[in-house]
């Protein structure tokens, strides 16, 4: 009776979780398919005929809203930003509805062709991306700064060598410190995060991107100053930002670069840029 | 001291009231309540089924399968970090679901069964023995006695330690930030993010989170009273 009663109760809850679950994912059940047999391998062979955003009108696009201007959570808890405005201006010239999903960074490039569509987080081409996603074209040219003490004699590319450097973890500046002789990197999920330290001492510099460098240069002015990546002493190798496509869906690409280029040509592009960044 | 208590308002300014911020932490307060409050549920009536699935014993005296099978379970869940079981959860076992409250809802209930059962294990061990040789020979079978006798008086036993639980649950939560969710950590990390200040975004979750967590303990302090009304102790 005791063990009847109890294999009751325990397949009722997984029942009750199955449900729940099943509910939920109706219409990726055929990514999902299709995905299992890819699952182990790096290649993730997003064919996603007859069910991509496209098919169904919604395209869901993740994103890591702690990236100011690009992204970030505005003060109606939604987020907002620069990739936010432009992946609504690219949904609306494909007619399909627009739902972002916040999520880590780190999560997102795994995440494309099962939780969600695409991806817009000022997110930088790498090779080894591009391993697991495609990319549309690139919207915005990503411009690293270097940020040191105010009393640091670090002045070039060669001064960081052997320095342990602070950057935001999996963005440009992480894979630029992967090339500088003997430097460590020390990961940070934030910005602010790796800039807190540096005032601190426990990194000798910062590598991250212009617009958040420009807004801790301003705010601690008397602690540190910045470099331009790509002036002459630094010389960093220029980076771009794309969208982040599931793998082989060709149709999805072309339909994002012809409506990116749309906006690029009507003005809206530059219009947001203004808005959302500046000069 | 006055440029000092000026800097730190000024802070407090940007970190909450601008923009009405306050709202998010509000928001993030209700993710990371309604995901910690229905795991609890879940965890309860998992670790009350495994735990009597593992004192279960066959006729002869062995073990029984079910009881093999919770300590399997115990063991897999105790033995792994929560944050890779909720990474497993998202990314491999519900792939094809979008629902991240549902997934962190699963993962903790899951986690938090295999701890809470251990804790039952222990609350119905602790009834003596002669509860239950009494109420199978007041003639109740052996199920009836442990749904009326046994186990109302292991629930008085195991308050504490569930309260425990509980509380550390709730902020084991702040990792559900890897599905999507924006609980009260990663609402503070936003905002700093946004603020780039880190400071007082940090210290108002933490605040946030003593606030709860000693609302709730004072909650089960009193539930806990209200039980031992009958003790004669």
């Amino acid at each position: 009776m005791k063990k009847a009663a109890i294999a009751l109760l325990f397949t009722l809850t997984l029942a009750f979780a199955g449900c729940g679950d099943k509910e939920e994912s109706t219409n990726t059940t055929t990514d999902q398919t299709e995905q299992t047999g890819t699952e182990t391998g790096d290649d993730v062979q997003g064919d996603l005929e007859g069910e991509g955003p496209l098919v169904d009108g919604v395209l869901n696009v993740g994103t890591n809203a702690e990236f100011p201007p690009f992204e970030f959570v505005g003060d109606d808890g939604e987020p907002d930003g620069f990739d936010m405005a432009l992946i609504k201006a690219i949904g609306e010239k494909l007619g399909v509805d627009v739902v972002v999903e916040n999520m880590e960074f780190d999560s997102l490039v795994a995440s494309i062709g099962s939780k969600i569509d695409v991806a817009i987080a000022g997110m930088t081409i790498t090779d080894e991306r591009k391993n697991m996603v495609d990319f549309s074209d690139e919207y915005y040219e990503a411009v690293q700064y270097v940020i040191v003490p105010a009393d640091s004699e670090i002045a070039s590319a060669k001064d960081l060598e052997g320095k342990n450097i602070g950057v935001q973890l999996g963005t440009t500046g992480d894979f630029i410190v992967e090339d500088i002789k003997d430097a460590t990197a020390a990961q940070y999920n934030k910005a602010v995060d790796a800039v807190n330290d540096l005032r601190n001492g426990r990194v000798d510099a910062v590598i991250i991107d212009k617009n958040p460098a420009q807004v801790f240069g301003e705010q601690f002015k008397d602690e540190v100053k910045l470099y331009d990546g790509e002036s002459a002493e630094f010389g960093f190798e220029k980076e771009y930002y794309a969208i982040a496509l599931p793998k082989g869906d060709e149709e999805l690409a072309k339909s994002v670069n012809d409506a990116l280029a749309e906006l690029k040509a009507d003005g809206t592009f530059d219009e947001l840029v203004t808005q959302y960044i500046g000069n | 001291m006055n440029e000092w208590f000026a800097d730190v308002s000024n802070k407090f300014q940007i970190a909450f009231l601008e923009g009405d911020r306050w709202k998010l932490y509000l928001s993030g307060l209700g993710v990371t309540l309604q995901v910690a409050v229905f795991a609890a549920v879940l965890g309860v009536a998992i670790g009350t089924i495994v735990a009597l699935m593992k004192l279960s014993v066959r006729k002869n005296g062995k073990r029984s399968v079910f009881s093999v099978i919770a300590q399997i379970y115990i063991d897999v869940i105790r033995g792994t970090p929560s944050v890779l079981q909720l990474l497993i959860m998202w990314f491999i076992v519900m792939k094809g679901s979008k629902n991240g409250a549902l997934i962190a809802i699963l993962t903790f209930g899951i986690n938090s069964g295999a701890y809470v059962s251990e804790i039952m294990r222990a609350g119905i061990q602790a009834v003596d023995h002669g509860q239950m040789e009494a109420g199978r020979s007041l003639g109740l079978s052996k199920g009836q006695t442990m749904r009326y006798i046994i186990l109302p008086q292991a629930i008085k036993n195991v308050l504490p330690p569930i309260g425990n639980e509980f509380i550390v649950l709730l902020k084991e939560t702040a990792i559900v930030g890897y599905v999507s969710l924006s609980d009260l950590t990663r609402t503070a990390s936003q905002v700093s993010s946004r603020t780039f200040e880190a400071f007082m975004p940090l210290i108002g979750a933490a605040v946030i989170y003593f606030i709860i967590i000693k609302i709730l303990s004072k909650l089960i302090e009193k539930l806990e009273r209200r039980l031992r009304k009958g003790d004669h102790r």
